[in-house]
């Protein structure tokens, strides 16, 4: 699994970089788009929309570990399901009980 | 639901992958672009469903991951076409099912007639029909612009026409001169009668004879009185009002339609008369059904109502077939049954004559009763001869008398008076 995650010094860097910032938000672009930042779309707790990620970490019907640019993001829940999955978008439908950062 | 009927006809395969990294193979496929959904964990393995196109595109990532994919079911229409290939004769059916609707969506199959009050749909489709519009014709035929101008022409009172095709519908829409109605016309104040018209002079005159007991004139000049006994044809009302001079001589005259409600006392006759014997039919337990179908001027037909009792009823029923409202097509439905029966004569009972020529009675002075006749005296009587049994008598009553008729002119001082202003 760590063929998907970036070294970590690199990804330090990215995140405590203040001149990428300060760039994005000097040039009011979206954080999304600039700084390649994940969306979150949760509707209620059944339903979850993730955009801007690089790909899934592990997938089971309790936890769902997904690899974005700025870290990881663990969701768990029951009965979790991937209603589909492409390049850029990802939907998933079950009960979700929480939804964490990790760095 | 779009979206599940394109995936159902591109096709889709159900797959479930095994292996050590399966989620590197998710990761590779979606960078690849390859579409999935209903992505599931089944202990251990996922199953999820991919286009048919993706599918091809898998063999290196497999090898690559190092994963184990099965099959799991193949889903969506090339799969369908495929197990049932062998099938001609339902691609035949499909095929021709296709060019059926082709051909036939260039043929009009209903005539829609909107607006039309006064003229019945029929009475249009049978001047279309004359004019060579039909249902059946190809739509490619329809001249709209020369079904405007017919109707146009033939009938004055439609003052516009709309013919446009719609699908395989032929939608015709009129507008009616409402002016123009019977209806309409008698509301129409009589002013103009004032200025020239003569022409529009109605006398109410007596249409039976009559005692008059009541007259109540609005519109014209009385010419009998309460009391007075007239005959039929007599003038009641004039509708010439003359116009007097000092001296009392008549100087012209004012043209009304003369309007009253006039009540006169007159003698109905009542008769009636019933047989005293009548049939019985004592129907027998036998029937006879026949169907039948007629197609053109042919005639396919099932069972037969034919049979050798003296004495049968026969009852029929007969149905077109219609394709929607008014396309009729030559194929008729046609059921007879035929039904033997006994007859025995028998003879009505003098209570039974009774009642039914009260009954009969009762429905005429009813009726009378609806006309606004009122009943004074009653003498009839119900008298039972050898063949017949009889109600006669006579009914005083109070009725409306008075029907219109147009006057008859006295003119000749009129023209006089005219040709003295005049000068």
């Amino acid at each position: 699994m760590a063929f998907f995650m970036r070294p970590k010094r690199q990804r330090q860097e990215e995140e405590s970089h203040p001149f990428r910032n300060k760039i994005a938000e000097l040039s009011e672009l979206p954080k999304d788009v600039a700084l390649g930042m994940p969306i979150l779309t949760v509707t209620g707790q059944m339903e979850l929309c993730l955009e801007n990620y690089r790909g899934i970490l592990e997938y089971t019907d309790s936890l769902v570990r997904i690899q974005t640019r700025t870290g990881q993001i663990r969701i768990n829940g029951q009965k979790l399901q991937v209603v589909y999955y492409t390049n850029d978008e990802m939907k998933m439908t079950g009960q979700i009980t929480s939804i964490e950062y990790q760095h | 639901m779009l979206l599940k009927i394109i995936r159902y006809i591109k096709g889709y395969i159900r797959i479930r992958i095994t292996g050590y990294s399966t989620e590197r193979f998710l990761n590779a496929c979606s960078h690849k672009g390859i579409l999935m959904w209903g992505l599931e964990p089944v202990n251990r393995a996922y199953e999820m469903n991919i286009e048919t196109r993706g599918f091809r595109q898998l063999k290196p990532i497999i090898r690559k991951t190092g994963t184990k994919v099965v099959i799991v079911g193949r889903f969506g229409l090339p799969f369908f076409l495929h197990k049932y290939r062998r099938r001609k004769l339902f691609f035949a059916g499909a095929f021709l099912c296709v060019a059926l609707v082709f051909l036939m969506s260039r043929y009009i199959w209903n005539i829609d007639i909107q607006g039309n009050h006064s003229y019945t749909d029929d009475t249009l489709l049978r001047f279309l029909e004359s004019t060579e519009v039909v249902n059946g014709m190809r739509v490619s035929e329809v001249d709209c612009a020369r079904i405007v101008k017919d109707i146009r022409k033939e009938y004055n009172d439609i003052i516009w026409v709309s013919a446009s095709i719609r699908g395989t519908r032929l939608i015709i829409q009129v507008k009616e001169n409402e002016d123009s109605l019977p209806a309409m016309d008698e509301t129409v104040p009589e002013e103009p009668a004032e200025e020239n018209g003569a022409g529009k002079a109605m006398d109410i005159v007596a249409d039976q004879d009559c005692t008059i007991t009541r007259i109540v004139p609005r519109n014209g000049i009385p010419m009998v009185q309460e009391g007075q006994e007239v005959k039929a044809g007599e003038i009641l009302v004039s509708g010439q009002v003359p116009v007097l001079d000092d001296a009392g001589t008549v100087t012209a005259y004012q043209y009304y339609e003369a309007d009253a409600d006039i009540q006169g006392r007159t003698i109905l006759e009542y008769q009636d008369a019933v047989d005293l014997t009548y049939e019985e039919k004592e129907y027998i337990n036998v029937e006879k059904i026949e169907y039948s179908l007629k197609i053109g001027d042919y005639y396919l037909r099932f069972g037969s109502i034919e049979n050798s009792y003296d004495a049968w009823e026969m009852n029929g029923y007969e149905k077109q077939l219609c394709i929607g409202e008014n396309f009729y097509l030559p194929v008729t439905y046609e059921r007879r049954t035929a039904r033997p029966y006994r007859s025995t004569e028998k003879k009505y009972s003098k209570k039974e004559l009774q009642k039914i020529l009260s009954a009969s009675f009762q429905r005429y002075c009813k009726d009378l009763d609806k006309k606004g006749v009122e009943i004074i005296e009653n003498n009839v009587k119900i008298y039972t001869g050898s063949e017949k049994a009889e109600a006669k008598g006579r009914l005083t009553v109070l009725m409306p008398v008075g029907a219109p008729a147009q006057s008859q002119l006295s003119e000749i001082p009129v023209i006089e008076e005219q040709e003295e202003t005049g000068e």
